[in-house]
């Protein structure tokens, strides 16, 4: 009865204005979605030679992982497919795809001849009904048939995402093996799925902390073949390396490469106290940036080249401060309870990575560059040295295992905290370093 | 004067221990002064990181871990151990089985390793028993490992939706495949087809927010027992008289989500729910139908019955960071069968990121638009002047932090 007086009242106030109220279009605001990965359907890459069965099946099968391994996209298995591709031209029946609810579709072709693969694909938008993006074409020798995967998934991701892949990139990290009390180290460098590790260095004596530079050709890193640690670069291209100059009595170690990738930022101990340097990438034109009698460390560059975020532990607990790139007074940035170190500057310069060190646990995190909306993304006896992915959307870092038969390994996480996963890389392996994107 | 011979001798104590006294006086002080303490050597100690800590340990000889090596090849060692699974009932009964279980390993070829130094050791032995490594020692240490065994938690449902959904059973299948429409041919003919009860599809879990590692491990480490005793519920109220409005209760209650959004409504919107009831019954009752301005307006009933059929199918999952900060207001123009006219979807505006994001966000507000839209929307027929055309704003920022 309320209701119905109610109505008449506004009825009469109201009158014919409702009608006219509602001439516009009917407007409604979402703000709740779902977050669930997006599934796409990746039928077999057509051989169009006669030789291309298994490369085709190969290639098909890494994008299908590069994509899956995101967290972001699930495959529908081929035994739901209902069309089929004999060709790399035939029409694509939509119905049939969105049958099986698929909302995105991958059609591919690979062809072999005189020891060059080309691999050419089209990416669909099965609700929509088109062709997302135009089709591309990708040639390369039969060797590098990974690399030719991972740029068609790189392409794939980035049309469906609107950012930036990072499947056609490597990881240098610390290869280790034997006992916890005598493990020995060497310098690896494999993609970034953990396919085709290569070692850089032999395991005569302790590496820690390898770098990449922003090119990707050169890897800064810390040795102890001095008895001291010192920075060394290696040249990925010719497996040469050289130990960078420094001044007799001091040790040297965390470097990082500017992001022009002129110089390099780095911590010097001299008379029991480490202060941040940094110099050109020749060795000379050492500058001090900081001066103070705490342990300033494990410095990291922001994107544009301006700031350099560091730990400390000058207020008395170890803590992330930012400077300006040429020394300056700095300001802290971290004021959650326990220990926070090792930050890293994300690529897309919104966040840092850090490792946390609380209540017994250690943990992953990332927060804003001025300390804000700070989450953790891990939690584990030890995760440490966080590197992020070229597009900013993952990190890897270091997860090690409790206990005297405890390992490292490699793990990486999205930076929702979605998505933790072990890295594959045929042994115990620590100290990780994300490349850039491969040309 | 005749002196007593007890003074005599009282006399010559107290002589010696006057004597006694200066000696100790003048020569003591050199015996019995303290020694001065050792000088204390100073030594500047640099600090360093606990990785370099480690990398110098690992990098110095295996000196201070040699002893444990060695202890498992002792032949000692084993005789305490292994005897432990067996003799335990005879021992119990007579206290001699004690010897025969130290019998049992004492035959094994533990003694050949100590012969090693002396002589080389004969071949048929060798071959005979391997030298079997022993496992280290377990070195009982301090561990952070938690003093209780937590549960084996469920693996977090990789779909994150407003509304929560429990794992489906066991036996439930999800199926990829969609089921086939029936052809219109088939449907003409008149004939009477008995309808086969449909078992319902369960819905795929979902949680309503990203747990991270991080989140499950704060959980588990408060939680090994219950730490507070929940109070005895209240006694259930009466229940209320059923409400004339049954729209909502018609939607199945397997989410464990609180009140509907339309149970709470402000008083703003029943007036209008009520006004638009109300104009309704009159146009019902007329029988015409007129101009879309003319109708009844859509109510937030309905339209919440809108939105939440869209956000169902609105996957911001494989949305750039970039783009989940950009809001897009898509435009589409509404066929009488509440279905959208795909090929009208546009883009009105956006606001908050740049143009490939927006790009990005719209892509995914037309994927749910068409998704969900392939069966109908629940739109009013009779209202249909009113929703001819809708305009949708997608605005992820509840999703951003999720």
């Amino acid at each position: 009865m309320l209701r119905i007086a109610l109505a008449a009242l506004a009825a009469l106030m109201i009158g014919p204005g409702v009608a006219l109220a509602q001439q516009g279009p009917l407007r409604i605001e979402i703000t709740d979605g779902v977050i669930e990965p997006l599934p796409f359907a990746l039928p077999g890459f057509v051989a169009e030679t006669g030789d291309a069965g298994q490369m085709a099946a190969d290639i098909t099968q890494v994008i299908a992982s590069d994509l899956t391994g995101t967290g972001l996209f699930r495959e529908i298995p081929q035994s739901a497919h209902i069309q089929r591709f004999s060709a790399f031209e035939t029409p694509v029946s939509y119905p049939d795809w969105q049958a099986i609810n698929a909302q995105a579709l991958i059609v591919g072709g690979v062809s072999m001849a005189g020891g060059k693969v080309v691999v050419k694909f089209r990416l669909f938008d099965v609700y929509s009904g088109q062709q997302l993006g135009e089709g591309q074409q990708l040639a390369a020798s039969s060797g590098s048939w990974r690399r030719l995967a991972h740029k068609v998934a790189d392409v794939i991701y980035s049309r469906i995402t609107g950012e930036s892949g990072y499947f056609d990139s490597r990881v240098v990290f610390v290869s280790e093996t034997g006992p916890k009390n005598a493990r020995l180290k060497r310098l690896a460098v494999m993609d970034y799925d953990g396919a085709n590790v290569q070692y850089l260095t032999d395991s005569s004596t302790i590496v820690l902390a390898p770098r990449f530079s922003p090119t990707g050709d050169r890897v800064l890193y810390t040795t102890f073949e001095t008895g001291f640690p010192r920075i060394k670069m290696l040249n990925v291209g010719n497996v040469s390396a050289q130990l960078l100059p420094e001044t007799p009595g001091t040790m040297t170690f965390a470097p990082r490469f500017s992001p022009d990738g002129g110089s390099i930022v780095y911590s010097l101990e001299q008379g029991g106290n480490t202060d941040l340097w940094k110099m050109g990438v020749n060795g000379g034109g050492a500058t001090r940036l900081t001066n103070s009698p705490a342990i300033e460390t494990a410095p990291s560059y922001s994107p544009d080249g301006s700031r350099i975020v560091f730990e400390s532990d000058r207020s008395g607990t170890q803590q992330l401060y930012i400077m300006p790139a040429g020394g300056g007074e700095p300001t802290r940035i971290s004021f959650g309870e326990g220990r926070y170190g090792t930050p890293v500057w994300s690529p897309r310069g919104d966040l840092i990575a850090f490792t946390k060190q609380h209540a017994g646990r250690f943990h992953i995190g990332v927060m804003r560059t001025d300390g804000s909306e700070e989450r953790l993304l891990t939690a584990s006896f030890l995760d440490e040295g966080p590197t992020w992915s070229p597009n900013g959307r993952v990190i890897m870092f270091t997860r090690e295992s409790s206990g005297a038969g405890g390992s490292a390994q490699l793990y990486s996480v999205d930076i929702s905290g979605r998505n933790l996963k072990a890295v594959t890389t045929g042994g115990a392996a620590s100290d990780p370093a994300w490349s850039p994107l491969l040309p | 004067m005749r002196v007593d011979r007890a003074d005599k001798l009282g006399t010559a104590i107290s002589a010696a221990l006057h004597l006694g006294v200066i000696a100790w006086v003048v020569l003591g002080g050199e015996w019995f002064k303290p020694k001065p303490s050792e000088p204390v050597v100073m030594s500047e100690v640099s600090v360093m990181s606990e990785a370099e800590f480690q990398a110098m340990m690992a990098a110095a000889p295996k000196a201070a871990e040699t002893p444990v090596t060695e202890a498992p090849a002792q032949p000692a060692t084993p005789t305490e151990a292994t005897p432990a699974p067996e003799p335990a009932p005879e021992a119990e009964v007579v206290p001699e089985p004690a010897p025969e279980a130290l019998a049992e390993p004492a035959p094994a070829p533990e003694p050949a390793p100590d012969l090693t130094d002396l002589a080389p050791p004969e071949p048929a032995q060798v071959t005979e028993v391997p030298p079997t490594m022993m496992p280290p020692v377990e070195v009982p240490q301090d561990t952070l490992s938690p003093d209780f065994s937590p549960r084996p938690r469920p693996k977090p449902a990789p779909r994150v939706a407003p509304k929560a959904a429990e794992a489906p059973a066991p036996d439930a299948r999800v199926s990829d495949m969609a089921e086939a429409e029936t052809r219109p041919e088939e449907a003409a003919e008149p004939e009477e087809v008995v309808e086969q009860p449909k078992q319902e599809a369960a819905p795929p879990e979902a949680t309503t927010e990203i747990v991270t590692e991080a989140t499950e491990t704060e959980e588990v480490a408060k939680t090994s027992a219950p730490l507070s005793t929940p109070r005895p519920r209240t006694k259930p109220a009466k229940p209320a008289p059923a409400p004339t409005e049954t729209a909502a209760a018609e939607k199945p209650a397997a989410a464990k989500t609180p009140a509907k959004p339309a149970a709470a409504k402000p008083a703003a919107d029943a007036v209008n729910d009520a006004l638009a009831e109300a104009l309704a019954g009159e146009t019902e009752g007329t029988g015409g139908t007129g101009r879309a301005a003319s109708g009844p307006p859509v109510t937030s009933g309905e339209k919440e019955a809108l939105i939440v059929d869209v956000k169902a199918c609105w996957n911001v999952g494989a949305l750039s960071s970039e783009a989940l900060r950009t809001s897009v207001t898509v435009a589409v123009d509404m066929k009488p069968d509440g279905k959208p006219d795909i090929t009208s979807i546009r883009m009105v505006g956006y606001e908050g990121g740049s143009d490939a994001a927006a790009k990005q966000a719209y892509e995914a507000g037309r994927r749910a638009i068409v998704r969900c839209g392939s069966d109908g929307f629940p739109l009013p027929p009779e209202k249909y002047d009113h929703w001819r055309q809708i305009e949708i704003v997608f605005n992820p920022e509840k999703m951003r932090m999720k």
